[in-house]
């Protein structure tokens, strides 16, 4: 590892605390600014108000933001995220991470399969240039690319929970393998895994499309195509270089949308995981929640574009390490 | 080279996923055969065992009912302010009466009670066999105090104790702090319980039936408030069912308690509710539950005489009624014949039946079918837009309302179409262009309770089947929850009158005569009352869904 | 995926110095692009023109003529509430232009082109603080942070507006929308702008090597001179790129968020809102079009600008010249 890495590495984890103290300030201050609060929604119609406001003072809800913050910040220094009120009682900790368990799950796998379907495609797809087979696949990924999952999923649906009766139209069920929980293996997992799958690789293969496409106009490829190297490998030899670089960006853009990204599929097929959780939680002012979700997702954020910074390091040793990314 | 040792590390990476992904497909197809969508490839896999507890969805074991639930938001009797819980509480727990389907209070662990002549003081005589679910110890009167005390009791941080127990003498006090126990609260020995109310009521027992009241042990529960302390994931109850595993989010399994005091005793093995998914009425088609709800897209399916739901198919009452609410405090809304034109420019008929194919009932008046006190001869209120047109010019002219706004819940989502059609038959039959506005459920909530409004649309669901639930809660002047601000002293007093009066016969006519003051008054145009419309599969026998949370589910037996 | 991030397509450093009208002689030659910018001119000119195109208003609604099948009354046929589901396309269109307009030129534009210039060319501390801002803005999961501010600010906004209603007379702000509008879509410009301030960023990094900026500074020219009429043309083309991308992104965004509740608010018609009142699934099974009609104007819509970016990049690439 290059002497200038391992500082780059050191001061951006330094880095890391400031960002995830501001990130949960102003999250807190956001949830605690809400014209309504938890207590009074979950009150619910009858309860009196002098009941609410004096459950609110006992909760400490009525003190100034930054006292709560520094409380807060205090117990989650010692470890403790707070508790939930969407599930009352429970310790916030213990609410999120089976779901964003589960989240990881199938996200996993489609990240997986996105790059495995989508890299093969892509370099076939500009291998076949100027066939019919290269538009066509390329026609057939961009209509994919272009459908939000928003619209994909109830069509999925309709199509395998109703027409064929082959899918359970959402949910998410979990059986023990080996000590784990792991939903993977159950036909629940199919619809997200697919509907997730499907525009990722249409945006992974049209990407390395073109990647492949400019490394086969470079004069060295020409050149080596000219000594009558066989054309399959030199793209992989020389395309993986040039395009490795972006796609690791893009990887870790994937991997930090994660929690963005599953609000929408979570909610249209009643998977229990991380996203529905957040959509739930901002909904029932649930402050712990939301604030422990949004700090947790941060952290994972700037772990990975952290680990992205040193992969092209790795991958490329010229690259100076300071503003790589950029 | 570096770049070659990375290629070469993704390149196996990705081989070996692919390899786990075939397998998996592999798995998916051997272990996935058949029909029964919810099955899942634990059988099928060699590589793992399948927990030995087998509760993930795929095996079904003999007398189990399978339901789509809600995700309720805790399950501790004393905290619950929601129908999506209270489902649940009523039946793991039980408190010393409950409601039969007949929606008639019967004794639950309470064996019989007197009432003294005045009508303030219950003494309650508790059966001797009554065990919570862990079977330590038989249920005293002792634990009921306790369990109530602490539902009031500031500490615990209930938003309800207050609204269903601040009738028994001293909860008000014990509730601010200034006393050390609820007076109104008297253990006379372990099986007897006394309980004191400051006036007479005719609904006190049935507000004994709400969860807030229910026995909870105090071995368990401790000292944990709403806020903090997890014991709910193994309540120890002592209704008709016991918990078996509460999967926050996605599951709850109860089982029968085989100790269960009452008859008929539950006969199911097992309750999975599923509580997270996509449509249940498709999990339905594809036997995942047994039982859902219909909802306006596919009830027309489910009529189909030749289809093969058509069987499957169960209506009920629910006691409920929406309603749209007018600011009678302020003007234009606080003349009553431009609330009678809005209202008479409402084609309920048309709304109920062509609008929401039969689903619901056109209202009348307040109280819906089906609760005591109904009143079958009230007049239909027609849909007379001359007459409307007429009240309107009488009231001011169509000018009053410029601009008027009506509230409702749920900010961002599209308004119900039931409201949009109501606004747009307003500006048909009377030329007046109303706007929605949309807010989040809570701070609609205050707004209506803060009178910050011009109309708004809600509807109100029974807590208790009696026309005081209704009536006095939602219209009497000096209620808490009457958000339209209506103020009639005859109302009042014919209200006040009706709490105080023992004979039911006569109550429920003096409620009657009330109903029909309000509706003359018009304070809300009631639009419709919701009706229930489910599926239940031909091998579940007894399944009622009930028109207000009632334990419904010992009444249940399977037969495949 | 992840919609609101602007597409973090990374561009080769190479200062790109065609003159767009050469740009756009080329791109019409292709019969792809001309057939993109055909569907992006249709749908957009519609919804411009929507007042005098569409044959009915976005809320006229007939109720006894819900569900009807396509006819020569209804081309689209009608939705729940009897309404005109061709007229109401229309009118999303032009929700779809005003709110990607809005987006564009607040988000990417200024923040985005002047933080990144402003971090490239300045270098040094400026640089570090902006990029460092770039990284914490970037590290929020944006929906979430945009979902909570929706949730706790728009109330107060709209209170707000009310009151200047109250004020001034104009009793339209609140009903039109344009409180969530600004909410929504300021929201997403705060936190939307590090994708393309990166871009440039770069872009101006590899620039300040080229001799032609070098002999520029060397001859005395000034810091707005140089950054307004040396750099920001050498960019254009890459943010022509950038911005064709994101205006497809944008339209897909405004799906999601009035999915979610925080787009744009009804009754105002928007594709968004067109596709959550038809998303359910037994609102699919039963009444295909309500979700048919919106799907087809994004997906084309998107897919037209995916195609336009596609053909930009190829025209504009070096292996084309």
């Amino acid at each position: 590892m290059p002497a200038g890495l391992a500082t780059y590495i050191l001061r951006r984890l330094l880095l890391l605390p400031v960002i995830l103290l501001i990130v949960s300030f102003v999250t807190f201050a956001l949830g605690r600014y809400a014209p309504v609060d938890y207590v009074e929604i979950q009150a619910g119609p009858r309860a009196q108000p002098e009941t609410i406001e004096r459950i609110r003072e006992e909760r400490g809800l009525n003190d100034p933001v930054p006292v709560q913050y520094v409380r807060y910040m205090g117990n989650v220094l010692t470890g403790d995220l707070g508790v939930s009120t969407r599930y009352q009682g429970f310790p916030v900790e213990d609410v999120i991470f089976p779901r964003m368990w589960i989240s990881l799950q199938y996200n996993a796998v489609v990240l997986v399969l996105t790059f495995a379907i989508g890299l093969p495609m892509g370099t076939w797809a500009a291998m076949r240039r100027g066939t019919w087979q290269d538009p066509l696949s390329i026609g057939v990924l961009l209509v994919f690319a272009s459908a939000p999952v928003l619209i994909s999923i109830p069509l999925l649906q309709w199509l395998f929970a109703v027409k064929l009766g082959v899918l359970p139209s959402g949910g998410w069920s979990e059986a023990e393998y080996l000590g784990v929980e792991l939903g993977l293996f159950s036909k629940h997992a199919v619809l997200p895994i697919l509907a997730l799958t499907l525009p990722g690789v249409a945006g992974i293969a049209r990407y390395m499309r073109g990647q492949v496409l400019e490394v086969l106009d470079q004069d060295f490829v020409r050149t080596a195509n000219a000594k009558g190297l066989q054309a399959g490998v030199v793209v992989t030899r020389h395309v993986a270089r040039n395009a490795l670089l972006p796609i690791v960006t893009i990887l870790g853009f994937e991997l930090a949308a994660l929690i963005g990204g599953s609000i929408f599929i979570e909610t249209l097929l009643g998977i229990p995981g991380i996203g529905l959780l957040a959509f739930e939680s901002i909904k029932s002012r649930d402050y712990d929640t939301i604030t422990a979700i949004v700090l947790v997702g941060s952290t994972i954020f700037v772990l990975t574009m952290l680990l992205i910074d040193i992969a092209y390091g790795f991958i490329d040793p010229r690259i100076r390490v300071e503003g790589s990314i950029s | 080279m570096e770049t070659r040792r990375l290629v070469l590390t993704l390149t196996s990476i990705f081989v070996v996923l692919i390899v786990l992904l075939g397998g998996l497909t592999v798995i998916l197809v051997a272990g996935g055969g058949g029909d029964d969508t919810g099955d899942t490839a634990g059988d099928g896999n060699g590589g793992g065992d399948p927990s030995g507890d087998a509760n993930d969805l795929g095996d079904r074991i003999e007398g189990e009912l399978r339901l789509f639930g809600p995700d309720p938001i805790t399950l501790d009797p004393a905290c619950a302010s929601d129908a999506g819980s209270a489902e649940y509480i009523v039946e793991i727990f039980s408190g010393l009466v409950s409601f039969d389907l007949d929606l008639k209070v019967i004794p639950d662990i309470a064996e019989d009670w007197e009432v003294s002549d005045d009508g303030t003081v219950y003494t309650f005589n508790l059966r001797g066999n009554v065990l919570f679910h862990d079977s330590s110890r038989p249920v005293s009167a002792a634990d009921f105090k306790f369990s109530m005390e602490r539902a009031l009791n500031p500490a615990t941080q209930s938003t309800v104790g207050e609204v269903y127990l601040d009738d028994l003498v001293g909860a008000a006090e014990f509730a601010d702090g200034d006393a050390d126990e609820v007076s109104g609260i008297k253990v006379i020995d372990p099986r007897t319980l006394e309980l004191t109310i400051a006036e007479p009521s005719a609904v006190f027992v049935e507000k004994l039936t709400y969860p807030t009241a229910y026995v909870v042990d105090e071995r368990e529960v401790g000292d944990s408030t709403c806020f903090e302390g997890n014991w709910t994931l193994t309540p120890n109850g002592t209704g008709p069912f016991k918990m078996e595993e509460w999967d926050l989010g996605r599951k709850i399994v109860l089982a029968a308690n085989p100790r269960f005091h009452l008859t008929p005793a539950p006969s199911l093995a097992r309750v999975t509710y599923i509580l997270s998914g996509g449509s249940s009425f498709v999990m339905y088609e594809n036997d995942e539950v047994d039982v859902t709800g219909i909802g306006i897209n596919n009830i027309e399916t489910v009529r189909d005489p030749n289809g093969d739901l058509n069987a499957d198919l169960r209506e009920g009452p629910s006691l409920d009624v929406f309603y749209i609410g007018f600011n009678a405090r302020e003007a234009p809304f606080d003349d009553a014949d431009l609330r009678n034109a809005l209202s008479l420019s409402i084609d309920r008929e048309f709304l109920a039946r062509e609008f929401l194919l039969d689903l619901v009932e056109p209202a009348k008046g307040i109280l819906p079918p089906g609760m005591d006190g109904y009143n079958e001869g009230l007049a239909d209120i027609p849909f007379d837009p001359e007459a409307a047109r007429g009240l309107l010019e009488q009231a001011g002219g169509a000018g009053l309302l410029d601009g008027a706004t009506i509230l409702t819940s749920g900010q961002g989502a599209t308004p119900s179409d039931i409201l949009q059609a109501v606004i747009a038959m307003w500006e048909q039959e009377l030329g007046i262009a109303v706007t929605i506005e949309q807010e989040d459920f809570g701070l609609f909530l205050r707004d209506i309770d803060d009178g910050n409004f011009e109309m708004f649309s809600l509807g109100w669901i029974a807590d208790y089947p009696d026309p005081q639930n209704f009536l006095d809660i939602k219209l009497h002047s000096e209620s808490l929850n009457n958000e339209s601000g209506y103020t009639n002293p005859a109302v009042d007093a014919l209200l006040d009158q009706a709490d105080g009066e023992v004979d039911e016969a006569a109550r429920l006519a003096l409620y009657q005569q009330a109903e029909e003051l309000i509706v003359d008054d018009m304070p809300w145009a009631p639009l419709y009352h919701g009706k229930a419309s489910y599926l239940v599969k031909p091998y579940v026998d007894g399944f009622v869904i009930p028109p207000f949370v009632i334990p419904n589910l010992r009444y249940v037996t399977i037969n495949r | 995926m992840s919609y609101a991030e602007t597409s973090p397509t990374p561009f080769e450093a190479e200062p790109l110095k065609n003159p767009s009208y050469r740009v756009l002689r080329r791109l019409l030659r292709r019969p792809v692009a001309v057939v993109a910018i055909l569907i992006i001119v249709v749908i957009y000119g519609a919804g411009v023109l929507a007042p005098w195109v569409a044959p009915y208003g976005f809320n006229e609604a007939d109720f006894r003529n819900r569900y009807a099948e396509p006819s020569l009354e209804h081309p689209l046929g009608t939705d729940n509430l009897g309404r005109d589901l061709l007229s109401r396309a229309i009118w999303s269109a032009q929700t779809t232009v005003i709110v990607s307009v809005a987006a564009v030129l607040t988000g990417g534009l200024f923040l985005g082109v002047t933080a990144g210039l402003a971090a490239g060319y300045a270098g040094g501390r400026t640089d570090s603080i902006i990029m460092r801002a770039a990284d914490t803005f970037a590290s929020v999961p944006t929906i979430l942070l945009v979902l909570i501010i929706t949730a706790t600010l728009l109330p107060r906004i709209v209170e707000l507006a009310r009151d200047v209603e109250d004020l001034t007379g104009f009793d339209w702000i609140v009903s039109s929308g344009m409180p969530s509008y600004f909410l929504v879509f300021g929201a997403l410009a705060i936190f939307g702008w590090t994708g393309i301030a990166r871009v440039v960023r770069s872009q101006v990094l590899a620039l300040r090597q080229e001799p032609f900026v070098i002999s520029a500074r060397a001859s005395g020219a000034g810091t707005p001179r140089l950054l307004f009429l040396h750099l920001l043309p050498n960019l254009t083309n890459l943010l022509l790129v950038s911005f064709t991308l994101s205006f497809g992104g944008l339209a897909t965004a405004e799906v999601g968020l009035t999915f979610l509740g925080i787009g744009v608010q009804p009754p105002h018609p928007s594709f968004g809102l067109m596709v959550s009142e038809g998303v359910g699934l037994s609102n699919v099974r039963e009444h295909t079009t309500l979700i048919l009609v919106p799907t087809a104007f994004i997906v084309m819509l998107v897919m037209s600008f995916n195609l336009l970016g596609d053909q930009l990049t190829d025209v504009l690439s070096p292996r084309h010249r």
